[in-house]
């Protein structure tokens, strides 16, 4: 063992997290004149409940008015329809149903109705069910009468979260993935925090936001605010193929209950069906196992509402957590003690919808409550678009015939379910990406029908070759995931020794 | 511009199916016959199966799989069968033609008088089979795992469980013990083998190599890496019984649970897929529904022995080139096939009476007593000594068999009965 070797970085803002919270926060204030580092402990973004969820950008109506919830989920639907083109990313419009197959069911509706309209959610009607089978032949028969929300979409949750990052890297922004937070550095009695314990080393900077999702009440603590008390609640999906992502077009929910959102079935902005999620309370903060009783209890829910979905037409199962808290809304504040601490802490659903707004919030705030510790001018080479890596599939065969005459490496074919390029694949890498994980986030290599039986040895030789390591050293998703344990034959050339 | 390209006949995929296609249509007097292959090389899946046991029905020796597709190679230049490798048929339009993409001569688009597709079958993957637990990294379809060790020269693991018994992971579990690391069971939820006994014998029995029929993987763990599964038996309805459920360490998950015909593109020119067998729907020409495209080998259905793939893979060649240089004789009658009870799947799904006819069939479940194989009236009738899902069945029936049927026979049934 070598000495250790305490690395110091010096930054005006550190983000913990890189879910779609820190990411959106990171782009926002990379428009101003400052250094911001985001850490994460994961090989690859997003990693958190960001990255494991239903991907809906939801209307708004769910949330009692006056919560932060209700004041940031209809303004963050907004935001993302305004940034989806110059960040580019995929938002689908698809509008919401919550659907009502009783009596109390139906009334709840209006309680929704009346919730939406005083939140500001624009549009929304009470349509009956044969009104909602004229426009989804799919619907059940049982339901009675549906909630429409046109407001409602779709958005590709990997694009929108790699989107607001890479936007905010190009802008200036750091990224130190593999860096997990392991304290705050306070000044005594924590009146002050000046930066970061990581793994890493030490970050410091005189302002320290928390983002960190199921862990931000373990990084609230060691500030020692107690009160952000996470609850992690699991869900668990599945992903079926493209060959019935046709059997819905909106977004289908059925009617809340105490549980939450229930089971919902909703076609993917890539045109899969997404099913799920559940609803389970557990102790671990990590653990997104999936089930046999939660996907059953799944595909029972989803046909409930779709009895046209196939078992036999998953190709996936996926878990996220949720951080749930007691309150039941979002915690963000500045500390007053230590100051320079910013919780943005239970994060929950309709969180990722509400990102883009909270993190225009919490400028605000950085601006009001903090401008003795930070400056904001203006960034002046912030450039407020970026472009996604060419998605290949979805071009027409002249934008096509253009890309492969600009790089031959786009007439390559990685991935075939889901007709991804080499030059994808490489231009992912250029950008950050470190794991077969990430390259999948960026280009969808590894998403389809098979995936990764076919690509992923492909992706695993381009990875070692672009970053000149051994394969045996590429990892699935960082840490010990490695794919490949070594060379055939050492076995026996060690049995000789 | 993107390129536009006139042949006589196209194949896609130059694994046996198609390499035999090309050879069939050049022989049957088809001038341009050009095969396309994704890959860098000409074989398709056997390019990775260095085992022995191809070949003894069409060479009469026991061959590797690239040795049984050299000899195929050889003759199909012989033949003068054009191969275009590295070259993805990326997308096919209900004309038949179709669009393919390399990096020397970009993006091209193939106009052919008749299109064979010879695209295989790619492996179930773990989420399609709903086994629950955590993602780590570790788990693999036995084919991918096989190309890692026997192309690459890597190996994906040192302690190694199979789920399902398919030939291929049955072979993956011999191939894993041989370099060096420990197999802890080969797992299968039917009570019988997925893949030929040959294979039980020669890769399991022969290592002793622990095999569960009536068992599952009921859960994944481990959150990097793969630490483990947890197996349990299952009962009658294939639920896992509670209280069977075991835990059993390893780093190696290798799946060989079934695998799905490759119709992407066959769907993309409205070829008819069967619900059963995943595969286009066929006549004994090797026609499909869409009359200038033919399919052959395991996109049409799974097979188990190449040699008969590369016969209907011959036959599909030669057909399309009859039909692209003066058509096909037209079926004056047309007849259903339709499998008897016993009869899981089945290949060709009609016949015309214009053709002698083999017919591919499985059975749903194991018969192990003297059995017959039938088609009714009177048309076929072998006995067996035994019949198994793993193992495929051939029915021949005869052209003039066909049209001497009466005239309201319009279906034929084909089935497997105990003796
Ligand atoms: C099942 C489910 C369904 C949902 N559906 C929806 C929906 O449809 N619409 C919607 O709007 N919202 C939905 N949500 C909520 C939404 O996903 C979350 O609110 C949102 O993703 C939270 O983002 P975040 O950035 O706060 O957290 P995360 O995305 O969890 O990001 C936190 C990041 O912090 C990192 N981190 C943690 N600890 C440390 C540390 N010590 N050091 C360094 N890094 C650390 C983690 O690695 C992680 O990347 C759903 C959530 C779940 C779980
Ligand atoms: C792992 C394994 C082990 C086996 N072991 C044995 C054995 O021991 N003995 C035995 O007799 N049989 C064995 N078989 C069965 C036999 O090898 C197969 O039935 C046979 O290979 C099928 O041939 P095919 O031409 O239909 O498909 P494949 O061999 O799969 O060939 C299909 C070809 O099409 C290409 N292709 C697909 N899509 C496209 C596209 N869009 N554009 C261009 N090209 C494309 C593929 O790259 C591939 O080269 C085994 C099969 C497998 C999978």
């Amino acid at each position: 063992m070598g000495a250790v070797e305490v690395i110091q970085r010096l930054f005006d803002v550190i983000i913990i997290g890189a879910g779609i919270v820190g990411a959106a926060l990171a782009r926002e204030l990379s428009a101003y004149a400052m250094r911001v580092a985001v850490l994460d402990k994961a090989a690859e973004i997003p990693s958190g409940a960001s990255r494991a969820n239903s991907a809906m950008i939801h209307a708004g109506y769910d949330d009692k008015p006056r919560t932060q919830k209700a004041r940031f989920c209809p303004s963050g639907n907004r935001r993302f329809h305004e940034l989806q083109g110059s960040l580019d990313f995929t938002l689908r419009e698809c509008g919401s149903y919550v659907c009502a197959f009783e009596e109390d069911e139906i009334r709840h509706l209006d309680v929704l109705l009346d919730q939406g309209r005083r939140n500001g959610v624009p549009g929304m009607e009470i349509i009956s069910g044969d009104t909602l089978r004229d426009r989804e032949p799919h619907a059940s028969r049982e339901i009675r009468a549906a909630l429409w929300a046109p407001s409602g979409a779709i958005v590709n949750n990997f694009e929108a979260v790699v989107a607001f990052m890479d936007n905010a890297q190009q802008n200036g922004v750091e990224l130190f993935l593999e860096t997990q937070a392991t304290g705050l550095l306070c000044s005594e009695e924590k009146q002050e925090v000046f930066g970061v314990e990581t793994t890493k080393g030490r970050f410091l900077a005189p302002v320290v936001i928390n983002a960190a999702g199921v862990h931000a009440g373990e990084i609230s603590r060691m500030a020692g605010e107690e009160s952000v008390r996470i609850r992690p609640t699991r869900g668990e999906y599945f992903i079926t193929d493209k060959t019935v992502g046709h059997l819905v077009k909106g977004f289908f929910f059925a009617c809340p209950s105490t549980k939450g959102k229930g089971i919902t079935v909703a076609s993917t902005a890539e045109h899969n069906l997404l099913i799920g999620p559940t609803s389970t309370p557990q102790t671990d903060l990590e653990d997104t196992s999936t089930t046999m009783k939660g996907l059953e209890e799944v595909l029972d829910g989803a046909r409930k509402l779709v009895p046209d979905i196939p078992p036999g037409a998953a190709i996936t199962s996926f878990a996220g957590v949720r951080a749930n808290t007691l309150s039941g809304d979002f915690n963000i504040a500045v500390l007053r003690k230590p100051r320079g601490f910013v919780n943005v802490a239970g994060i929950k659903s309709p969180g990722f919808t509400s990102a883009p707004a909270i993190a225009l919030h919490v400028v605000e705030m950085l601006r009001e409550e903090l401008s003795d510790r930070v400056i904001m001018t203006p960034n002046p080479r912030f450039v407020p678009e970026r472009t996604h890596i060419p998605r290949f599939a979805e071009l027409s065969m002249e934008e096509r015939e253009a890309l492969v005459r600009r790089d031959p490496r786009f007439a390559q074919i990685v991935c075939r379910c889901e007709t991804v390029t080499e030059a994808q694949v490489v231009e992912a890498i250029r950008r950050g990406a470190r794991t077969v994980a990430a390259v999948k986030i960026w280009t969808r290599a590894g998403a389809g029908r098979c995936q990764g039986g076919f690509c992923g040895p492909r992706v695993a030789d381009i990875l070692a070759r672009e970053l000149g390591i051994p394969l045996e050293e590429v990892t699935r998703h960082g840490g010990h995931s490695r794919l490949l344990v070594g060379r055939t034959k050492e076995y026996w050339f060690r049995g000789n020794e | 511009m993107m390129t536009d390209i006139r042949i006589d006949v196209a194949v896609i995929g130059a694994g046996p199916a198609g390499v035999a296609a090309g050879i069939g249509a050049r022989e049957a007097g088809a001038e341009h016959v050009v095969v396309f292959e994704r890959d860098w090389d000409l074989g398709g899946i056997l390019q990775q199966c260095i085992h022995p046991g191809f070949g003894l029905h069409t060479f009469k020796e026991e061959l590797t799989g690239p040795e049984y597709m050299h000899r195929w190679i050889e003759r199909a230049h012989g033949a003068g069968v054009t191969f275009r490798t590295n070259t993805m048929v990326f997308r096919m339009e209900e004309d038949g033609s179709f669009w393919t993409m390399n990096p020397d001569e970009g993006i091209q688009h193939v106009h052919a008088g008749a299109v064979v597709l010879g695209m295989g079958c790619r492996e179930r993957p773990l989420g399609a089979i709903r086994v629950p637990g955590s993602r780590p990294a570790g788990i693999y379809t036995a084919g991918t795992a096989q190309r890692f060790v026997n192309m690459e020269g890597y190996m994906p693991g040192n302690r190694v469980v199979v789920l399902g018994s398919g030939d291929i992971g049955l072979i993956m579990a011999r191939r894993m013990m041989w370099e060096g690391a420990s197999v802890e069971g080969v797992f299968e939820i039917m009570s019988w083998p997925g893949g030929l006994r040959r294979n039980i014998a020669q890769c399991l029995d022969d290592y002793d190599i622990p095999f569960h029929l009536d068992h599952t993987v009921t859960q994944v763990h481990g959150k990097d890496r793969l630490e483990g599964v947890t197996v349990a038996k299952v009962d009658a309805n294939k639920k896992p019984i509670l209280g069977t459920e075991r835990f059993v360490a390893c780093d190696t998950l290798l799946l060989a649970v079934g695998l799905i015909p490759e119709n992407e593109l066959s769907r993309m020119a409205g070829v008819q897929i069967h619900p059963v067998t995943g595969g286009p729907v066929v006549n004994q020409c090797l026609q499909t529904t869409r009359e200038n495209v033919f399919a052959a080998g395991n996109v049409v259905i799974v097979y188990d022995l190449v040699d008969w793939v590369s016969a209907e893979g011959y036959k599909a060649g030669k057909n399309a080139a009859l039909f692209a240089l003066d058509g096909l004789p037209k079926a004056t009658r047309r007849f259903d096939v339709r499998g008897g009870e016993n009869v899981r799947l089945f290949s060709p799904q009609w016949l015309s009476d214009q053709e002698d006819a083999t017919i591919f069939l499985r059975v749903t479940k194991p018969i192990e007593q003297r059995c017959r194989v039938t088609a009714d009236h009177g048309l076929f009738s072998k006995t067996l000594r035994y019949a198994r899902p793993g193992e495929m069945n051939e029915v021949h029936i005869k052209a003039e068999q066909l049209r001497m049927l009466p005239p309201d026979v319009r279906e034929i049934i084909v089935d497997v009965e105990e003796e």
